[in-house]
């Protein structure tokens, strides 16, 4: 199977290079700005709201370490080097994409791809990682998660699973529907329940679904945030040919997962392998909120039980404004070759809201940033791995937010947000709390 | 990392060990901007938290005749914040972001110099009041843009964003603290300059030369309830010109612009591309407000009158339908989208500069003929923009200039291009703003000497180890 990521180095006449040198330097991507009316303002890159040189914000910053990186031709007496600072400041993006949602010129839908190639670089290098990421990495090569956790213990949670769950063993028994819970609940306690509360949700609207148990492999994404493309590339590409032999030999039609970060892996990574195709032919791929609010919207299912909560709803970069669909003029027959023209927003903003507001008792407020200028937990990109202090810090900011709305309880859709959160909830003292929309779910049910 | 480690430790013990840096990644992203001139790398980049910091540092670099360079948002556009000389710091003062108050009786707001456009904006809204917004990055500080004589889509009304300036706090080079205008007379008033000496002077249009000004207030007006856009095409600059001097004198418009087919594009052809023949060659717009719907209508009824008028003098002007979306482009600022200075470029990729200069609007179409003719010859498109400032006693005439940065050769030809049209504006009594290095070598060479020597008495005076942004005045 091969995969094509794009390079830093990369030759022709549209390579990345073309695309961050677009970037003006105007700045824009600094801020959370709308005009309104009335004009709103808000922080929008942690990584510059942290170290605030220029260079770590925004797209702006991106730009100009890929220019640094790759010899910028202005500057012939300077070389680059790799040293311990420049790569921190590589790796301290939490690639969020808020500062891509600011962008209106021909860098913005390259903005993620030129940090990850950076990164890819670094490593091909041998400079890459940062050395707090080895035990992620090592975890990956040898138990195919980033937890430490051995390949023994990943279906462990699903001891805890009621007798009568319907979830089928997929590995023997066909279903049209395959949950893949992903390594966080498998292996990060805090979070555990989120699966149990998933297989119980989904036994609850009478759903006919399988797992895979210890048979689950990482997507990978997690390795390949941090330019371990490799390891990546040898987890996904396990991972499509067991979808594929799972749609032919057990009926796999649609694949659901409740995390963001596994979500991504799938419609936005996986697409770089040249057997994505033929591998995902007739399998959809599904964030569970999508598959419960597309039942819900069905009437086949509503939930019933009242929950007297005041909450809140925290958008996953990796569910939210990841997802887009970007028209590019290639070949210049639109504008010119390259140029930006529009994207079209596969962003899930809608399903998790309207579950949430269908939920008897719930009284439901945004906070100010949403949706695609939403606020980044600050777990994402490897930096709860290498920088787990500020990770929790910068979280801390997103609960403050959310206790400016009056919320009790932060909803979000991904186990990493959720681990983020709750740590930054302790490191400002605050009740207010982060739970996964499922877990809500399964109380209203 | 580069320098010289002691300056850098003595920087760190005065801003903290997370506030200062010499490495060499951070310098390369401070060492642009926009437009066209050469990296530089400065040497340090200091975030000072507070004013009694900035005045520790100033003494510091006093101490080792170090060059020092204020910097807001870094999102210039003539390259006023790259070094000149080696060994330059850099005052980064993106953490003295506080917006102090906003004194909604009186109108008037007191900020940081780290406060943005966008934070400004939103503030003041909540509150029902305006500020001279530029067609510029939201996220371009509100100080820099003021004390650099920055335009904003106020200006045929209100002039200057300098202008829009009631008070300042400033630490001079030396590390003095002082007030200038009602603060200084008075701790918690800073409603005006007058009637006292006029000696913000010194520090508006110096760029970074003879103080880092540490707080600002500005008059911030209400935003009138009524808004109307009107749009005319001529098809001869000279036409356009008529129609604005006699609009102008109304001094209804808060903005009262023009812009060439090239200009008006969005973003500017790259490179020269010729003019449909079925499109019109000028198309201006004003922006008018009203308190009452009967003011607004006042104000239309003047537009229309005014465009009779030239039509009956024979002038090509015609009323133009103006789509909506561009409409509010002229009103809602100050904008991500529609206003951004990157739009402008974005086919040439990389960065943006101009010929941006005040000029007599009598010159308007002598020059322009002239900077067609350059830009032509060059293969770029003369993007131009003409606007009435405060009446019609002066205005502006500049051309967007689009610069493909990653190429060396294509930036020296719209650098090239930037400095031939100089030269013809200088000669017809234009003066150019923010300008570039290059730009005041033609300056200074025109100059009165009086004129000259005054400067340099007072950077003397003020400055007196010259180490504020030396090399960017050019004036000995």
């Amino acid at each position: 199977m091969e995969w094509d990521f794009r390079n830093i180095d990369d030759e022709g006449e549209l390579n990345l290079k073309k695309f961050f040198w677009k970037c003006t330097a105007c700045g824009t991507c600094r801020s959370g700005y709308t005009y309104g009316p009335p004009p709103t303002f808000r922080v929008i890159c942690p990584q510059g709201n942290k170290f605030g040189y220029q260079g770590y914000y925004g797209s702006k910053g991106k730009a100009a370490l890929a220019r640094w990186m790759t010899g910028c031709s202005y500057l012939k007496d300077e070389k680059f080097e790799y040293t311990p600072e420049f790569l921190h400041t590589l790796y301290s993006c939490t690639e969020c994409g808020g500062c891509q949602n600011q962008c209106m010129i021909d860098f913005k839908p390259h903005i993620i791809d030129t940090i990850e190639a950076m990164r890819a670089k670094a490593v091909q290098d041998g400079k890459g990682p940062l050395k707090e990421h080895h035990v992620l990495v090592m975890s990956m090569k040898n138990n195919d998660n980033p937890y430490t956790g051995p390949r023994a213990i990943r279906a462990k949670w699903m001891k805890k699973i009621d007798n009568d769950s319907k979830l089928k063993d997929i590995n023997k028994e066909s279903a049209p529907v395959l949950y893949y819970a992903g390594c966080t609940p498998a292996y990060n306690a805090p979070v555990r329940d989120l699966a149990l509360s998933t297989v119980r949700v989904f036994d609850k609207i009478g759903l006919n679904y399988g797992a895979l148990g210890k048979n689950e492999v990482c997507c990978g994404s997690t390795v390949l945030r941090i330019g371990e493309r490799d390891q990546f590339e040898r987890v996904a590409s396990k991972n499509l040919e067991q979808f594929k032999m799972l749609h032919d030999e057990r009926g796999v039609d649609t694949i659901v997962t409740s995390c963001a970060g596994c979500y991504r892996a799938f419609v936005e990574d996986y697409p770089h392998s040249d057997a994505y195709k033929e591998c995902m032919d007739g399998i959809k791929v599904m964030h569970t909120s999508e598959l419960l609010y597309e039942k819900f919207k069905n009437g086949e299912w509503e939930p019933t039980k009242e929950v007297k909560m005041k909450v809140t709803y925290h958008d996953p970069c990796h569910l939210g404004r990841h997802l887009k669909d970007w028209i590019i003029d290639w070949d210049g027959s639109k504008q010119w070759k390259g140029s930006y023209l529009d994207c079209i927003d596969r962003g899930v903003f809608e399903a998790p809201r309207e579950l949430i507001k269908a939920i008897p008792g719930i009284e439901f407020e945004e906070m100010k940033r949403s949706r695609n200028n939403s606020f980044c937990c600050g777990s994402g990109g490897g930096i709860k791995t290498a920088f787990p202090d500020w990770a929790a810090e910068n979280a801390s900011l997103r609960v403050e937010e959310a206790i400016d709305t009056g919320a009790e309880m932060i909803i979000s859709c991904c186990p990493f947000c959720h681990a983020n959160l709750n740590d930054g909830a302790k490191v400002i003292k605050s009740e207010c709390k982060t739970m996964d929309l499922i877990e809500l779910l399964d109380q209203a049910l | 990392m580069v320098g010289n480690t002691n300056i850098l430790g003595e920087l760190k013990g005065i801003v903290g060990d997370e506030h200062a840096t010499s490495d060499k990644h951070i310098m390369y992203a401070y060492s642009y901007d926009m437009c066209f001139v050469p990296n530089k790398l400065p040497q340090y980049v200091a975030q000072p938290a507070n004013v009694e910091e900035i005045v520790e540092i100033m003494k510091l670099c006093n101490k080792t005749k170090t060059p020092v360079i204020p910097v807001g948002a870094n999102t210039n556009i003539g390259g006023l914040c790259i070094p000149k000389k080696d060994n330059t710091l850099l005052i980064d003062l993106r953490r003295l972001n506080k917006i102090i108050r906003i004194d909604e009786e009186t109108r008037y707001a007191i900020i940081e110099p780290g406060v943005s456009h966008a934070q400004f904006a939103e503030e003041l809204y909540k509150r029902g009041l305006r500020f001279g917004w530029p067609v510029g990055p939201p996220s371009g500080t509100v100080t820099g843009c003021a004390i650099s004589h920055g335009i904003s889509g106020m200006s045929g009304r209100y002039g200057l964003n300098s202008q829009m300036i009631t008070s300042m706090e400033v630490v001079r080079p030396t590390g003095d603290v002082c007030r200038v205008g009602s603060c200084a007379i008075k701790e918690d008033s800073w409603h005006s300059f007058l009637p006292l000496p006029r000696m913000d002077g010194i520090f508006t249009g110096w760029f970074g030369t003879t103080g880092i000004v540490t707080k600002l207030a500005v008059y911030t007006p209400a935003v009138p309830p009524y808004v109307d856009v009107v749009t005319c095409s001529t098809e001869e600059i000279r036409d356009m010109y008529k129609y604005m001097l006699e609009f102008g004198r109304y001094e209804m418009a808060d903005d009262l612009t023009a812009v060439n087919w090239w200009l008006s594009q969005v973003p500017i052809p790259y490179p020269y591309k010729e003019k449909p023949a079925d499109q019109h060659k000028w198309n201006s717009y004003a922006v008018l407000y009203g308190y009452t719907e009967k003011e607004l209508e006042a104000k239309v009824d003047a537009f229309h009158t005014v465009i009779k008028h030239q039509q009956e003098l024979g002038s090509t002007v015609q009323v133009t339908e103006y789509p909506e979306e561009a409409k509010r482009g002229r009103t809602e600022l100050p904008s991500q989208i529609v206003g951004s200075t990157k739009n402008y470029c974005k086919e040439a990729g990389g960065g943006i500069s101009w010929p941006g200069t005040f000029t007599p609007a009598n010159k308007w179409e002598e020059v322009y003929n002239k900077w067609e003719k350059i830009y032509k010859a060059r293969n770029l498109s003369p993007a131009t923009r003409i606007t009435m400032y405060r009446g019609i006693h002066y205005g502006m005439l500049r051309a967007m200039t689009p610069i493909n940065k990653q190429s060396p050769e294509e930036t020296e030809n719209a650098k090239m291009a930037i400095v031939e049209a100089l030269g013809a504006i200088l000669d017809a009594g234009g003066i150019p703003y923010k300008p570039p290095v290059d730009f005041n070598v033609e300056i200074n060479k025109r100059a009165d000497k009086g004129y000259l020597k005054l400067m340099c008495d007072i950077k003397d005076m003020i400055d007196p180890n010259g180490i504020m942004n030396p090399g960017q005045l050019l004036i000995r």
